[in-house]
């Protein structure tokens, strides 16, 4: 049963046990290592290195050792912003994932509607984070937004989705989540690796559909997921920057000032590259922390 | 603890294809505590039945009754069916114990009463120190035995196994078939067995239910099937050997039935003697007798011989039969008296 479900990394096994052509994989990884060596490891050894220096982009830089990761730990803005964007995370994440999960549950069958369905989960993903950006400003407005007038129209009140600290951090959070069409699809062919013939069992044996999800679709399900958890992760730490950029610009009071926006007034506003690269180079830590943590979670819990 | 199937109909249908006709008009009733083979070439629609007995198939036309009890349009999990799929259908992700209290533990049981039902289960199938493991670690027999114990426990009142022995060894596959039938006996819930396997079928069935393209061609003991086929066809699909298939009028009988005589009944003699002269093509040795293939004016006959009295491979041989071993069959294969 596991090797039917585990069938990706047997076939790619089977490509590159099958050497035909004379085409060795080293070979055919060379335009992927050429792009990994010049657009992202070179950059990343140029920014350690201008990490250690003071540099404006004019004049040359100049050596200052340990000073800017000094200056980083003490910076009370930045450690703001690892605090907005812990907070952010922590109800985007699970909710987007949650939103993924349960649409792909939903929409994976073959009933009326369900292709339809499927189009329009993935739909918010093909929008441009600006587009996508400019239409949130438009739904949160507290004057004329749907969103807020919903609110109020069902007795809830609604927050000052874009001057309340907290209530903006929720809408950029909103914003993030509601993009979940790589999410869905990704939880998509976890379902359906998933084979027919185990809900039949399941179905023979009368197991209710709601022990059947808790018992045999998410835990089969489970490793994507995790997965997919921690991609979220990463694009938060590293990507939020449209969103914040265009709705909020970090504000209110930095409410919603994450840690790439905050990288970019550092280096472009106030033209402090070498402070800039020492920043990138903690969030560059920071993140594979928090991968690794999450791996060793994996391999203790799921992958026992 | 037992099964009527009336007149169940079912075609398949798919977008830009002929539809195929799956299951026609098909009758099966199975008694209180009998165990019955469903045994047919691959597309004669056994599993297709097995399914929709199970509730997984629906049927277009036709009902099924399990105790007398009208269950056509009811969900599998409300006829009180066990199912053995044939790929077992363990959850990979759970252990033995859990696999075999999934179902249980689904519709409410306690825990605790679960393990000891999972106990006992695993004792009496002889996986009692597996509880623990999970299916990816276990060999072919000992998770058909998972599945087996999983089936109990579903405390059914029938027993559904589609060729669930397709995947292990000849050896093993014997040994788990006696086991299956002890099983069945020791609890005498009803039980209905999809094979394709003649000699399963032989070895298992009270009665044996021949398929062909969707519809029933005998139902019968072993014993009727395999000494009073209904048809040609399932007198050559529970033979392993080719029958000797011979129109009347070669051996001088009037009319236009063929005789068919399988290779145990026929007799090798010298040249000149018996009723039909064969040259003998080839000896080959088959589970302690010799299979001799010979060619005749009537095309190919196959003899079973003790294997030392085989003849040599190029010499005339003539054959013979006795006239009570003559299976005669109608133009239209149907069976004659």
């Amino acid at each position: 049963m596991s090797d039917q479900i585990g069938t990706g990394r047997s076939h790619l096994g089977g490509a590159t046990s099958h050497r035909s052509g004379g085409m060795r994989p080293g070979g055919l990884a060379t335009p992927y290592v050429l792009g990994l060596v010049v657009l992202v490891a070179l950059p990343v050894l140029g920014a350690a290195a201008l990490a250690f220096t003071e540099y404006y982009g004019f004049a040359a830089p100049r050596f200052v050792g340990w000073d800017n990761y000094r200056r980083a730990l003490d910076d009370e803005l930045f450690r703001t912003s690892l605090r907005n964007v812990a907070l952010i995370a922590l109800v985007a994440v699970p909710l987007r994932l949650l939103l993924a999960t349960a649409a792909a549950l939903l929409l994976q069958g073959r009933s009326r509607g369900a292709g339809t369905g499927r189009a329009a989960a993935y739909l918010p993903s093909v929008v441009p984070d600006a587009a996508w950006a400019l239409l949130w400003l438009w739904l949160l407005n507290p004057l004329y937004g749907p969103l807020p007038a919903a609110l109020r129209a069902v007795g809830l009140g609604s927050p000052d989705f874009l001057t309340d600290p907290a209530a903006a951090r929720l809408g950029v959070a909103l914003m993030v989540a509601l993009q979940v069409g790589e999410a869905f699809i990704v939880a998509l062919a976890a379902r359906r690796a998933i084979p027919d013939q185990l809900y039949e069992a399941a179905a023979v044996e009368a197991a209710p559909p709601g022990f059947v999800v808790r018992r045999l679709t998410l835990p089969l399900m489970a490793p994507l997921l995790v997965l997919l958890a921690a991609r979220d992760l990463v694009l938060l730490l590293q990507v939020t920057f449209v969103p914040v950029l265009l709705v909020t610009e970090g504000g209110p009071r930095d409410a919603t000032l994450t840690p790439p926006l905050y990288l970019y007034q550092r280096a472009f506003g106030y033209g402090e590259l070498g402070y800039a690269s020492a920043l990138s180079m903690v969030l560059l830590v920071l993140t594979a922390a928090v991968l690794a943590v999450q791996a060793l979670l994996v391999r203790r819990w799921l992958l026992r | 603890m037992s099964l009527t199937v009336d007149g169940a109909t079912r075609t398949f249908t798919r977008r830009g294809r002929p539809p195929v006709p799956a299951l026609r008009q098909v009758d099966l009733s199975v008694g209180v505590g009998e165990l019955v083979v469903l045994v047919g070439p691959s597309g004669s629609g056994k599993s297709t039945l097995l399914r929709a007995v199970a509730g997984l198939e629906s049927l277009d036309a036709g009902r099924v009754l399990v105790d007398g009890t009208d269950v056509t349009t009811a969900g599998p999990g409300e006829r009180a069916v066990a199912l053995v799929f044939q790929d077992l259908a363990l959850f990979p992700h759970l252990t033995v114990g859990e696999n075999i209290g999934f179902g249980a533990r689904g519709r409410g049981a306690r825990a605790a009463e679960v393990r000891t039902a999972v106990a006992e289960a695993a004792e009496l199938l002889g996986i009692a120190d597996l509880v623990d493991r999970r299916p990816g670690e276990l060999s072919g027999g000992e998770r058909q035995r998972v599945a087996l114990a999983r089936a109990l426990l579903r405390d059914p009142r029938l027993f559904l196994l589609d060729e669930p022995f397709s995947s292990v060894d000849a050896e093993l596959r014997v040994r788990l078939r006696e086991e299956v039938k002890d099983l069945q006996r020791r609890t005498g819930v009803a039980m209905v067995h999809v094979t394709h396997d003649r000699t399963e079928a032989m070895a298992l069935a009270d009665r044996v239910v021949v398929l062909r393209g969707g519809a029933v061609e005998q139902v019968g003991t072993p014993d009727d099937v395999w000494h009073r086929p209904s048809t040609l066809s399932v007198a050559r699909l529970m033979d392993d050997v080719p029958l000797a298939v011979i129109t009347a009028a070669s051996v001088g009988q009037p009319g236009d039935h063929v005789l068919a005589v399988r290779a145990g009944d026929l007799r090798l003699r010298p040249a000149g003697s018996g009723r039909l002269d064969v040259r003998v093509d080839d000896v080959v040795l088959d589970g302690g007798t010799a299979v001799v293939r010979c060619s005749s004016p009537v095309g190919p006959v196959h003899v079973r011989a003790l294997w030392e009295d085989r003849p040599r491979a190029g010499r005339a041989y003539g054959v013979d039969w006795e006239a009570r071993h003559e299976h005669r069959f109608a133009a239209d294969g149907t069976r004659m008296s």
